[in-house]
């Protein structure tokens, strides 16, 4: 009996310090909602203190009310979150009378009655308890599947406590004296007792709880924070993320994100869905906020949640930093490119004047010239002939940058090619040079890009002139040979030695030597040349013998008879992906 | 684009748009009697080509906005239209859409621009510019002597459809 009376004594211990740190709780942090859960457990706490004290009717009246109480505020703390219906409010009114008249009957005319009697009504007691509290149990459990970590284990306690009891109290009843026995009363008497940490913890779980039913959730936020260091394609991408995680991570129903200015960046401001957490983000532009709102389930947010919510929030305003000054580099970048795209067109209009004017000079449209008008006009035309053609290069070197170059490739005769190139540097060919094209008799049909490839030839020919200062024949040379189409540009200039053939190629690639440092150029020129080249699937070689000149050869597939490119021609969609070298973006 | 509201003054017979063109018409030599009408806002561009059209003997309007322009065509028939891309009231692709819309059967369309994106070529060319030339790229003797080609594939061929 001794065994039986201490474990009565100290499940009732356990309901009675359940109550009071549930209530010190409250008192320390008040709340509609905990408050009615704390009349719930302060009154089990008294129905299980007054089991232990000698009995009398006064005493059985008030446990029996205290008890039907409890449940019907278990309802109400649900009622706090899941609004009930008018009508359920009656039902659980009325549920509530009749389980406290049963209660007062059994307790005064119904003590002595026969033992099926008080069963009954017993059965129909803690059946009026149970439909009070099992309702808001059920709702609990299932509404907890969508709650994050922490929330979800909280509700799943809080049922699971509440559940078991309700499960004690009918096999109690059911149990008759079955039960009676110390074994059987030790039994649920320990059971009981095992409810009251569950309850406990959900109600006010320990931070090292918390921690614990975190982990899993831990992994999957840790990793959302990583993401937002890492990888962040847009400010917008990065918000939205923001927004998921913190909703998630605090079990609200939405969230938000605002900038400094008070401008939604990511998520839904819907402030009369519940109360709202605030975090703020700190940014260059001011302080943001990251904003979650309380969903219907969550009962109000731990400081545990909060503080978690802040040290996200850093994570965020991080992401968001480093987002705007990628996008910030980006548009550096763009803008570069933009530059040198509007600069070289807007520098066409001006030399189209100048040549234009130049051209009629020239023809003598405007007036006879003399000896020395005439060779002013000369040069002019020839130093906008350059100008020229370090525009149309510039603009190439700005579409390549723009990451792709469209290349329109139709079946040419290289021939006319070279020979629209050749005009296109005659200007640039004075007295001390010649010129000569030695093209092949029959067609050479290649598949290209007319435009593109009559610039690859027209910068190797303008190169020929320009390194071979001290004047000398510029070769050019087509032939079709074993399904190659090849141009070679052949010069008597000053050649290039064998260690500086590597820079050549290179953007901004210039060789400097005593006799070309008075030579203007951007470098561009060869660059660009081989990239179209290769681009077209062809490529440009050299060879050259410092002091006696230059061989530039350009090799195009050629077109075989059937029509198709001999040669491992690039795709149209390899030319669209082309990408630029590093040296580009340098 | 291509929109045309009643009451807009492109329309014939309203008075200050006429004044408000600023070309001048000169009288072609009477070996061509070709008129050439200009659309081109860059008065230093406009000028330069004008100097070598009349000196081949044609007549030339220049029109500086695309309103005008519209207006122009509208009012006199030139045999040949010289369209730059970027004009100050609307792009010159508006202004060919607006000429197909309007006037089915306009003059051929030569294009003239500081642009040459093959994009841009080829909307052009699908808008029924009979030729897409980058200014730069081409000194006005050479665009002088391709008129006479360009009006006869005007009247040969008709228009092309865009």
């Amino acid at each position: 009996m001794t065994v039986v009376a201490l474990v009565q004594d100290l499940t009732s211990a356990g309901f009675v310090a359940l109550g009071l740190a549930i209530a010190f709780r409250w008192y320390r942090e008040k709340g509609r909602a905990q408050g009615k859960l704390t009349i719930a457990l302060v009154a089990l706490a008294a129905v299980a203190l007054l089991g232990r004290l000698p009995q009398s009717l006064l005493l059985s009246l008030v446990a029996v009310v205290a008890l039907m109480v409890s449940a019907y505020f278990v309802l109400l703390f649900r009622d706090e979150f899941l609004a009930l219906s008018r009508r359920a409010h009656w039902a659980a009114g009325l549920v509530l009378a009749a389980g406290i008249l049963d209660g007062v009957l059994l307790v005064t005319v119904l003590q002595h009655a026969p033992g099926p009697v008080v069963t009954a009504f017993g059965f129909l007691y803690v059946l009026a308890w149970a439909l009070l509290i099992g309702e808001p149990v059920m709702r609990f459990w299932l509404a907890s599947n969508s709650l994050p970590a922490v929330q979800r284990t909280r509700m799943r306690f809080l049922s699971l406590g509440f559940g078991m009891l309700i499960v004690i109290l009918f096999v109690d009843v059911l149990g008759g004296s079955a039960l009676r026995s110390p074994t059987a009363i030790v039994i649920t008497q320990l059971l009981a007792l095992a409810t009251v940490p569950l309850i406990y913890v959900s109600f006010a779980p320990p931070s090292l709880v918390r921690r614990i039913w975190r982990m899993g959730e831990e992994n999957a936020v840790r990793a959302a924070m990583q993401d937002l260091l890492i990888f962040s394609p847009t400010r917008k991408d990065i918000a939205e993320r923001a927004v998921f995680w913190a909703v998630r991570l605090l079990g609200g129903t939405g969230g938000y994100i605002l900038d400094a200015g008070g401008n939604v960046i990511a998520g839904e401001r819907n402030e009369s869905a519940g109360p709202v957490v605030r975090a703020p983000l700190h940014m260059r532009e001011g302080e943001g906020t990251l904003a979650v709102v309380a969903g219907t389930f969550t009962p109000v947010f731990g400081s545990d949640e909060i503080s978690q919510l802040r040290a996200y929030a850093n994570s965020v305003s991080a992401g968001l930093q480093r987002v705007s000054v990628t996008e910030r580099m980006a548009s550096i970048e763009k803008n570069k490119t933009q530059f040198l795209n509007l600069a070289s067109h807007e520098l066409r209009g001006p030399v189209t004047v100048i040549r234009g004017y130049v051209s009629m000079l020239e023809a003598g449209m405007l007036g006879h010239l003399n000896e020395r008008g005439r060779k002013a006009a000369d040069v002019m035309s020839a130093k906008v002939s350059e100008m020229n053609e370090l525009i149309e290069d510039m603009i190439e070197a700005a579409r390549l940058e723009e990451g792709g170059v469209t290349l329109r490739a139709v079946d040419t005769d290289l021939r006319d090619v070279a020979r629209a190139a050749a005009d296109a540097v005659a200007p640039l060919v004075d007295a001390k040079h010649t010129l000569e094209l030695d093209l092949s008799d029959r067609r050479v049909r290649v598949l290209v890009d007319p435009d593109r490839t009559r610039t690859i030839i027209a910068n190797l020919l303008s190169n020929a002139i320009k390194y071979s200062p001290g004047g000398g024949e510029v070769r050019c040379q087509v032939r079709l040979r074993g399904g190659v189409a090849r141009v070679t540009v052949t010069d008597e200039g000053l050649g290039i030695a064998h260690d500086d053939l590597a820079i050549l190629f290179t953007r901004f690639g210039r060789v400097v030597t005593p006799q070309t440092e008075h030579l203007k150029g951007t470098g561009l020129g060869l660059f660009l040349a081989r990239q179209l080249a290769r681009l077209q699937g062809g490529d440009i070689t050299v060879a050259s013998i410092e002091g006696k000149g230059s061989t530039f050869t350009l090799q195009l597939p050629a077109i075989s008879h059937d029509g198709s490119a001999d040669v491992g021609r690039k795709t149209p969609a390899d030319a669209m992906s082309f990408t630029v070298p590093d040296s580009l973006s340098s | 684009m291509g929109i045309w509201f009643p009451g807009t003054a492109w329309a014939p017979g309203y008075g200050p748009l006429d004044r408000a063109i600023r070309g001048r018409r000169l009288l072609a030599g009477p070996a061509s009697g070709i008129h050439i009408l200009m659309i081109e806002d860059d008065a230093a561009i406009a000028e330069m080509y004008r100097v070598q059209f009349e000196h081949d003997g044609y007549r030339v309007s220049i029109a500086t906005t695309g309103e005008v322009a519209v207006a122009k065509l509208v009012d006199g028939e030139p045999d040949l239209v010289l369209l730059d891309l970027l004009l100050p009231d609307r792009s010159g692709f508006e202004v060919l859409d607006l000429l197909n819309e309007r006037l089915p059967s306009h003059p051929p369309v030569v294009i003239l621009s500081n642009y040459g994106e093959p994009s841009m070529i080829d909307r052009g060319r699908s808008l029924g510019a009979i030729e897409y030339l980058v200014k730069s790229r081409v000194t006005p003797a050479e665009i002088s002597r391709q008129i006479p080609n360009w009006v006869e594939q005007g009247r040969g061929g008709g228009q092309p459809e865009s």
